[in-house]
């Protein structure tokens, strides 16, 4: 059907085929950083449903970041300025993996920062066989840290420590059915069957599950007089905390009189912002960044004022990511190495006794397990009184 | 029974929401044949473009959805005339692409302006009232009035405006309509305006009971088309019945099933409905 | 038709095999190009399936995703919690997704045109939710990891990214050779008839329903395929993998690289996909830039980027020396310039 001999739209043809190719080789060459530089990797959610999740924790990272530059950073006798390199993953975890992976090899992050179990686990498929990066996991999932990943650190307590003090707290007066009314994530589910397992042992009743998506659900009074319709004497319910505040307003305005036990993605400073903090009275959550009285707490609400916002409190996303940062950054320093992402690790129990005041501000790591959890043994937990005031209790953290 | 007649109400409110949603993608998609799927994040504009005039300008409530629904029905035209005129000749493939696209960039466009967090916006109207033992916030009842009132009024717009019969000359013939004068351009730009319009007075409404977020138009969008194919593309009545049913059975669905069937029930009907009827219930006859 | 061994579009599928072949060579040691690589290939297989259904019989099926889903959880399931072998479980996977397109076609299939693009939506949907919710069986939104490598017997270590990158390359060419074949068979020519005239080709003796079905089974098994390779690519499999968005972004790959064409879908993934990639400099910003790059390419290139090459080429070659306009000229010809046009040689 075609002549013999080449045609001059070959060459189009064969342009856009190069095109592939170069676009191929300049994804290759790109990146990579001064010498004197220290890049930091983040792969979250920066645009999409969760973005203000991940922009959260990138603002905490910034902070930590600045802080340190300030002060100055030198490893093996070499000064060093500390950058932050964010990609956007939308919470997908083949996302954070990809980008994890082109962090750790076009920027040369020796630690990659990421938000979400899914991501984490997928970049855990990697970092332990491929490109090698010390994997900062935030995620209150303990499973992040049960596949004997090497090159994980997480960041968060693990939620598993805060079922049994909750349910301890508000079942002294003889309280017994359980209201199911959580947010249908991936972590909401495991929140729920945990709070089911830890009520079920003492006896309580557990009602039926409510959970529904707080990102999705246009209208949140149904499934709040569903709950109430059976009478339960303390709700279960968190999300993130806007949706959760406006859930509480809702079940507040039913008549609801009981407690809630809040998952520990709501946080209290959030929602007080969002609806009459009256309402919140009676509920036992996380404690506030605010209440905490550690050496840096006042400065990093100083510095979040002033460089990121005003109208929004802070939050132990930003606070615990502050304080991992700086972790990872005296690990390095105590390492003598910026690239080595197995020396940084082994490095992270010493560099903690080593990281400056200023980046305590709530609950600072007191250890880090042989799984790679960073815990504080002194952890509270808050419980807001009928009154509206806080009270602190001490929550103990399982053995890894 | 307080239980029922409760959501009763709260289905009601829903279904009032979703009505005005899906009257906007019925009349697009009958005088366009296009399925907008980039509508829920018209919604989502919608909603944000309130609560700038509400909280940020400070005008009053009913004011600031009016002055958004205009600001709103300019943004459809904009879109009409920028991104779907030029594909007007194009198959339905390229139409959602390109709805895939202007829905990318209208969430980044309210992420870089208002935010990636939650945005509240508390209505001047409160407290709720008791009816058989339930309580029924006010908010609700507005909803459901004033979704009762702005369908009355566009039916009347349709059936009786010069402006408002030509949208439904071009829906049944478009062909005729042209030869007795009727601009289908101008057709097509009333009718994004209208339904832009629509979908704000919807989001205006129900912002108070929930939360503005720039994903909060992407489950929207998907129940108006299981709404819009239940009363049959293109139908005005049908996108009305289609509504009030489906927020029906979303809310009894997740009260008497389970909240996950709940929220699969609008697919559910989408596939139940084209199974045995591939054309919709209520289908009228479809030119080409 | 003459028997000629070299044409601009031999080339251009010559250049393009090329340079996916040659393209781990170039990248020394940057396992990340290669793992966009690696994933744009297993899309690219599924977005051939798209490309039989969409191209071929003109209709829309945005079940696709889903589909793609239950190919990845099939294999990252067996893999994992029953211990399987990789090739069974693909090989499961491939039944599977063969079976259910063929079977759910019977119904899908009543509907046409846009009513079909939305029921398929919405068994995108539900097969979405069954995945991200069934906890006891999918784990739902915890997801599955340590899904297996392809056994390579002894022979090959599939562990090494790049020899998992031939491995989706071939499957990758082999779809790509699939579409060339059908296209050309009496299935192709049947599929065309149907898209051109359902009531002509019914009249003329063609069962209509059956060759719709096996065209949607056909795309539900390319795409149960790629979704097994994806599971065993990233080793992680979540719902993400199932979602209506990956279905949209199939087909913004189709669309940019040219419907209906052999080479369109490989083009077009793998740039839309680098696109995506050089915009993270953006961050939270870069769809304020792509989404008009999306609107942009489906106004002003409607026929994809394969789609306007091969037009060009025709047109070269009509204002040459005329010897193409022989049987009927390139078939680019034959088509007028309305987008609706997708039939392509290359």
């Amino acid at each position: 059907m075609a002549p013999m001999r080449i045609r001059p739209g070959a060459t189009v043809t064969a342009a856009v085929c190069a095109g592939v190719l170069l676009a191929t080789s300049a994804c290759g060459g790109g990146g990579g950083s001064g010498s004197d530089t220290i890049v930091i990797g983040y792969s979250g959610p920066l645009s999409g449903g969760a973005a203000a999740y991940g922009k959260n924790i990138q603002d905490g990272l910034q902070l930590a970041i600045d802080e340190l530059n300030n002060q100055g950073v030198t490893v093996d006798g070499e000064q060093y300025r500390v950058e932050l390199r964010s990609l956007d993953d939308q919470y997908a975890p083949d996302a954070a993996a990809t980008n994890a992976q082109r962090l750790a090899e076009q920027d040369d992050a020796a630690v990659v920062f990421i938000p979400h179990a899914g991501g984490i686990q997928a970049a855990q498929e990697l970092n332990s066989s491929r490109t090698e990066f010390l994997l900062g996991a935030y995620s209150s999932d303990p499973k992040i840290v049960e596949q004997g990943n090497e090159l994980t650190m997480m960041i968060p307590p693990s939620f598993e420590s805060y079922a049994e003090p909750f349910v301890d707290k508000l079942t002294r007066n003889g309280e017994s059915r359980l209201g199911l009314l959580g947010t249908a994530s991936e972590y909401g589910q495991e929140w729920t069957k945990l709070v089911t397992q830890e009520w079920k042992s003492r006896g309580g009743q557990v009602l039926s599950d409510n959970s529904i998506d707080y990102g999705t659900v246009s209208d949140f009074a149904g499934p709040v007089s569903r709950t109430l319709a059976e009478n339960p004497d303390v709700i279960f319910l968190g999300g993130p905390s806007q949706p959760t505040a406006v859930i509480i307003e809702e079940a507040r305005r039913q008549g609801y009189e009981g407690s809630f036990l809040l998952m520990d993605q709501a946080k209290f400073e959030e929602m007080e912002e969002f609806t009459d903090p009256k309402n919140l009275n009676d509920a036992i959550g996380v404690k506030p960044v605010r209440n905490y009285d550690d050496p840096g707490t006042e400065d990093l609400l100083d510095a979040y004022a002033e460089k990121v916002t005003k109208k929004r409190p802070v939050t132990s996303e930003v606070a615990l990511n502050y304080q991992s940062a700086a972790i990872v950054v005296a690990a390095m320093e105590q390492a003598g190495s910026i690239d080595d992402p197995t020396a940084i690790r082994e490095a992270i129990p010493d560099a903690i006794g080593e990281v400056g005041e200023q980046f305590h501000v709530s609950g600072f790591p007191t250890e880090i397990t042989d799984a790679g959890h960073l815990r504080n043994q002194d952890l509270e937990a808050a419980y807001r009184t009928p009154d509206g005031e806080y009270e602190y209790l001490p929550i103990e953290q399982p053995d890894e | 029974m307080t239980l029922f007649i409760q959501q009763l109400f709260d289905g009601l409110a829903l279904g009032g929401v979703y009505c005005l949603a899906a009257i906007g993608l019925t009349l697009i998609f009958g005088v366009l044949r296009i399925p907008n799927l980039a509508h829920g994040t018209l919604y989502m504009l919608g909603a944000y473009v309130t609560y700038f005039f509400l909280v940020t300008v400070g005008v009053p409530y009913v004011a600031a959805i009016g002055l958004a629904a205009v600001v709103l029905a300019v943004i459809g035209v904009l879109l009409e005339r920028v991104v779907f005129h030029p594909l007007r000749n194009a198959p339905h493939t390229h139409h959602m692409i390109a709805a895939v696209g202007a829905m990318f960039f209208f969430q980044a466009v309210a992420q870089a302006i208002w935010g990636a967090d939650f945005r509240r916006m508390d209505s001047p109207i409160s407290g709720s009232v008791t009816i058989l033992g339930a309580q029924i916030s006010w908010q609700r009842i507005v909803i459901v009035v004033t979704a009762v009132i702005v369908l009355g009024l566009l039916t009347w717009f349709i059936k009786r405006s010069i402006h408002g019969q030509t949208i439904e000359a071009i829906e049944q013939d478009r062909t005729g309509s042209s030869l007795v004068g009727i601009s289908p351009s101008r057709v097509s730009m009333l009718t994004f305006g209208l339904a832009a319009a629509l979908a704000t007075v919807a989001a205006g409404l129900v912002a108070p009971i929930n939360l503005l977020a720039p994903t909060m138009g992407d489950a929207l969008s998907l129940k108006v088309f299981a709404i819009i194919i239940l009363g049959g593309l293109g139908s005005l009545p049908g996108a009305i019945v289609g509504g009030f049913t489906l927020a029906l059975a979303e809310v009894m669905t997740s009260t008497y099933v389970s909240a996950a069937a709940g929220e699969g029930i609008a697919f559910a009907v989408i596939v139940l409905v084209l199974a045995i009827r591939p054309t919709g219930l209520f289908a009228r006859a479809v030119q080409r | 038709m003459t028997t000629s061994t070299f044409s601009p579009q031999r080339l251009g599928t010559l250049l393009v095999a090329l340079a996916l072949l040659l393209a781990p060579l170039t990248l020394g040691g940057q396992e990340y190009v290669l793992r966009v690589l690696t994933v744009g290939a297993t899309y690219a297989i599924a977005v051939y399936g798209m490309n039989l259904i969409l191209g071929l019989t003109g209709q829309l099926s945005l079940a696709h995703g889903g589909f793609f889903g239950i190919g990845v959880y099939i294999v990252g399931l067996l893999t994992t919690d029953y211990d399987w072998a990789f090739w069974p479980s693909l090989l499961v996977a491939v039944v599977v997704t063969a079976l259910g397109g063929f079977v759910s076609g019977v119904v899908a299939l009543r509907t046409r045109e846009e009513y079909f693009a939305i029921f398929t939506m919405a068994m995108g949907f539900i097969i979405f939710l069954v995945i991200s919710r069934w906890e006891s069986v999918t784990h739902a939104h915890s997801g599955v990891s340590g899904v297996k490598f392809p056994e390579g017997f002894g022979l090959l270590d599939f562990s090494e990214p790049i020899v998992m990158y031939y491995l989706v390359l071939l499957f990758l060419l082999g779809a790509a050779y699939v579409t060339h074949a059908v296209r050309r068979s009496g299935i192709g020519r049947t599929l065309v008839a149907i898209r051109t005239s359902e009531d002509l080709a019914r009249s003329i003796g063609i069962n209509v329903g059956l060759n719709k079905q096996l065209a949607f089974a056909a795309s539900t098994t390319f795409a149960g395929l790629a979704g097994g390779l994806f599971a065993a690519v990233q080793g992680f499999v979540g719902p993400s993998a199932a979602s209506i968005d990956l279905t949209f972004e199939m087909l913004m790959f189709i669309l940019v690289g040219g419907l209906g064409t052999v080479l369109g879908p490989v083009v077009g993934t793998f740039i839309v996909l680098f696109l995506f990639e050089f915009f993270q400099d953006f961050e939270a910003y870069r769809f304020l830039v792509l989404g008009p790059i999306i609107v942009a390419l489906v106004i002003f290139a409607p026929r994809g980027i394969v789609g306007y090459l091969n037009a060009f080429v025709g047109k070269l070659r009509s204002r040459g020396t005329g010897a193409g306009t022989g049987s009927g000229g390139p078939p680019e010809h034959r088509s007028s310039d309305t987008a609706t046009d997708v039939k392509e040689t290359l």
